[in-house]
């Protein structure tokens, strides 16, 4: 009796503690579903120091990996919806997966996104001196065939990509003119164009920053309506297809469904704060970022219209993949 | 600008005690976390990024390498004392290491580890400085019809460490095969073998596999038999390696360098397979053949040389190139790029002083590296004289928290056990564990660069023998098979 009474008074202390303190009171856990020194890693590690001063609290990085986000997504999906675990969501992970994969565990409802602080433009790019000078010589010479280009792996941006800048130039059936090779990584994915596995990529500009400074690849265009610093190439806009401009990378930070509106009100407030700090923006920039913080509705918004469009591209091309 | 103004400008950016600080702590920092298992080296790299990020570039970059070679070197140790590789380079390191540190030998073991790292490690970093352009160019070659022909020859070293009986060895390297095909299909996307379990979605965890097929056994075997071992002599003793042990090994140690440097300058191998293949070839050509893997110092010294000769080998591709060769170097560039460098062909234009700097660097880190080495064998000699009934427990707490750390999964826990059990079951059976471990890295290795093949030639075969690389290993393949079945028919020698 006495036991009874004091466990259940417990709980009530619990109850009313966790309704009553302030959010956060204990460290929180940040899951990143890729690997260590990714794209998503570094981006990752680079806004948790300005993003911890923001929250006051510490936060606890975890890379918990595999099968292209998917395990450590999952591990956000089935957590408490406190506040306490949230994940660091990637374009990969949260819209180009839900729209080509029919048995993926989890969909974009199953998550709530506190906010999308960074934007990746996407390019193209060819190896030099293999007679494609522009985005209309890739197109006649997909219409020649025997034209592949490389990803890292099947779901990823780079697989999507590559079939979806074909499809907007006017290839009617970029799956059967077009090759996809699916490499292990985004390294590899772009190693294979320089020697000549695949003819073209299609990636976020970061991953080909390096090579085309130094003249290894040649950009055809990239995805922004503006021009990206480095990249010698027109813009989807100067081409005449602004519908491009959906294919980016981002990054954001999401809970699970169920997240409570004042947890995502204060990760709105403390990104805000977060992003403003100098050395995040300059050492971001500095890998090619566009640092776009959005509000949690903006966020949801963003993602939801991307994830929309891939969808619908990926059903009239008949990419999605049902095993 | 001439090579000696080249290298006074690397030495104006090095020439000073930060740099040599950054690079010392950073072997400091990789031969502690290579020493506990599951940490590996690749994790140990990835937890010190993030410091470099407020240092100055040749300096962070420095600290990173330092971690990356002290982490190879580190990974040996627990290899030899405990049977648990500290990162999946070393696991080649068990097959002699672990018996040699049972006979009570494991100061010698630890000792020619760290001279064979050493001579691998500065082999390595000459390769680097002296033929870089010509090892990138060649690296480019490699697409994955070459890939492919190169790891089918590969899969020959399973006939080199499956001990005393060929179908035994083939037995566990099936065995292997079969569980690496769990995952997601490379080319469709499709679920394999997973059961409906998101866990299984992303394949069996590679330390997991590793650490429960060779340290669970030996805890299970321990809790089975709590005292098979007594009367066993297991303490470092006053064993170290000779100078004559070295000068004998220098041979393997040199050819093992050599296999390190060529398969590091190749994008997309790694340590581990580089490790058993100089295992392979020393214990091939050696006169002692009978003796490997009941803890020669031959094979200690081979496996290692493998492995730290890939460390400078794989900066060819990324500072050559800017391409990274393994999930390490992905990582340095990562730190590169933070500082807004572009590795490749115009750094040697644009930052000539930075990448002198780091050569520089690189050379005398494999110094530091004897230096670090030498003091962590002495301090982690205790560790052999632990008796085993506190040091069995206390590994098994170690590999649980390793392999946990690793992905943060408790999934993966649950894997090593499961590993565990199955490489108990081998034991008892006599079945090696080594094939297993060669056909569950480059199996999928094997698979994806096949099919990839496929893709780039539209299913035509002929594809496989597009050039003179893969008539080379094609030719090396049918070598190697023919010496195992000419070895396997004489009943006279060993047979392999």
């Amino acid at each position: 009796m006495k036991l009874k009474s004091f466990m259940a008074g417990l709980a009530c202390m619990l109850s009313a503690g966790a309704a009553l303190a302030e959010y956060p009171e204990r460290p929180i856990n940040m899951v990143i579903p890729y690997g260590a020194g990714g794209a998503t890693d570094i981006s990752a590690r680079t806004i948790a120091e300005p993003l911890g001063k923001a929250v006051g609290s510490a936060l606890v990085m975890s890379n918990i990996t595999g099968a292209g986000g998917v395990t450590g997504s999952v591990a956000v999906q089935n957590a408490r919806a406190d506040g306490y675990t949230m994940l660091f969501a990637r374009v990969g992970s949260h819209s180009v997966n839900p729209a080509m994969k029919a048995t993926l565990p989890y969909t974009l409802d199953d998550f709530r996104f506190v906010t999308v602080y960074e934007i990746n433009p996407v390019a193209c790019a060819v190896r030099p001196g293999g007679g494609i000078e522009s985005m209309d010589d890739l197109v006649a010479k997909v219409a020649e065939g025997g034209v592949t280009y490389s990803s890292s792996g099947v779901g990823s941006l780079l697989h999507l990509a590559g079939a979806m800048v074909l499809s907007e130039f006017g290839v009617e059936n970029p799956l059967e003119d077009a090759t996809h090779i699916p490499l292990q990584g985004g390294g590899a994915a772009a190693t294979a164009v320089l020697n000549g596995t695949a003819t073209f990529i299609c990636t976020n500009s970061s991953a080909l920053a390096s090579f085309v400074a130094n003249g290894q690849l040649k950009p055809l265009m990239v995805t922004t309506a503006e021009p990206v610093p480095g990249f010698d190439a027109p813009t989807a806009n100067d081409l005449g297809k602004p519908g491009l401009n959906a294919l980016v990378g981002w990054t954001g930070i999401a809970g699970p469904a169920g997240l409570p509106d004042e947890v995502a009100a204060k990760w709105g407030t403390w990104m805000a704060e977060a992003a403003g700090d100098e050395t995040f923006v300059q050492q971001m920039t500095a890998r090619g970022s566009v640092i776009d913080v959005m509000s949690p509705e903006d966020a949801n918004a963003f993602i939801q219209n991307q994830y929309e469009k891939f969808r619908a591209l990926v059903d009239e091309l008949g990419m999605r993949i049902e095993g | 600008m001439s090579f000696i103004d080249s290298v006074l400008l690397g030495l104006s950016l090095v020439g000073n005690v930060e740099a040599f600080a950054s690079l010392f702590i950073g072997i400091v920092i990789g031969v502690i976390g290579g020493a506990i298992p599951g940490l590996s080296a690749t994790m140990a790299v990835a937890l010190t990024l993030p410091f470099t990020f407020a240092m100055s570039p040749i300096n962070g970059i420095l600290l990173l390498l330092g971690v990356y070679k002290g982490g190879i070197f580190g990974g040996c140790i627990p290899a030899i004392l405990i049977k648990t590789p500290g990162t999946p380079a070393s696991s080649a390191t068990i097959l002699d290491g672990y018996p040699m540190a049972e006979r009570g030998e494991s100061g010698r073991a630890l000792g020619m580890a760290l001279w064979a790292s050493c001579t691998a490690d500065l082999v390595s970093n000459l390769s680097l400085i002296l033929f870089a352009g010509w090892l990138a160019s060649f690296a480019l070659k490699f697409g994955p019809p070459e890939f492919f022909t190169l790891i089918l020859f590969s899969l020959t070293i399973i006939a080199g460490v499956s001990g005393n009986s060929l179908l035994r060895g083939a037995l566990s390297a099936i065995l292997g095969l079969l569980l690496a095909t769990v995952g997601l299909d490379l080319v469709y996307g499709t679920n394999r073998f997973t059961f409906g379990d998101p866990n299984l979605m992303g394949g069996l965890n590679f330390i997991a596999v590793l650490i429960g097929l060779f340290a669970v056994p030996e805890i299970i075997a321990m809790a089975a038999h709590p005292t098979a071992h007594l009367g066993k002599a297991r303490s470092l003793g006053k064993t170290w390696v000779s100078f004559d042990d070295y000068r004998r090994s220098l041979k393997t140690i040199l050819r093992g360098s050599m296999i390190g440097v060529f398969l590091g300058s190749i994008p997309g191998i790694g340590a581990a397979p580089a490790a058993f293949l100089s295992y392979s070839e020393a214990r091939r050509t050696s006169k002692n053949r009978a003796n490997f893997g009941k803890g020669e110092i031959e094979g200690v010294a081979a496996s290692e040389a493998g492995n730290n000769g890939v460390a400078g080998a794989t900066l060819i591709p990324l500072l050559a190139l800017g391409v990274p060769g393994d999930v390490i170097t992905a990582i340095i560039i990562g730190a590169f790029m933070i500082h807004g460098l572009q590795p490749g062909p115009m750094m040697f234009v644009l930052n000539v002083d930075l990448i002198y700097g780091l050569l520089i660097g690189l050379v005398v880190s494999s110094v530091f590296l004897l230096i670090v080495g030498t003091v962590a064998i002495r301090g982690f000699k205790y560790v052999a004289d632990i008796p085993r009934r506190i040091l069995m427990p206390a590994v098994l707490v170690l590999c649980v928290f390793g392999v946990f750390a690793v992905n943060n999964n408790i999934f993966d826990v649950a894997v090593m056990f499961a590993m565990g059990w199955l490489g108990y079951l081998m034991m008892r059976a006599e079945i090696p564990a080594a094939p297993f471990l060669i056909a569950f890295i480059l199996g999928p290795l094997l698979e994806d660069n096949f099919r990839q093949s496929m893709l780039m030639s539209g299913s035509d075969l002929s594809i496989l023998a597009r050039g003179p690389i893969t008539w080379f290993f094609w030719a090396a393949t049918v070598l190697a098979i023919v010496a195992i079945v000419r070895s396997t028919m004489r009943p006279d020698t060993q047979a392999g």
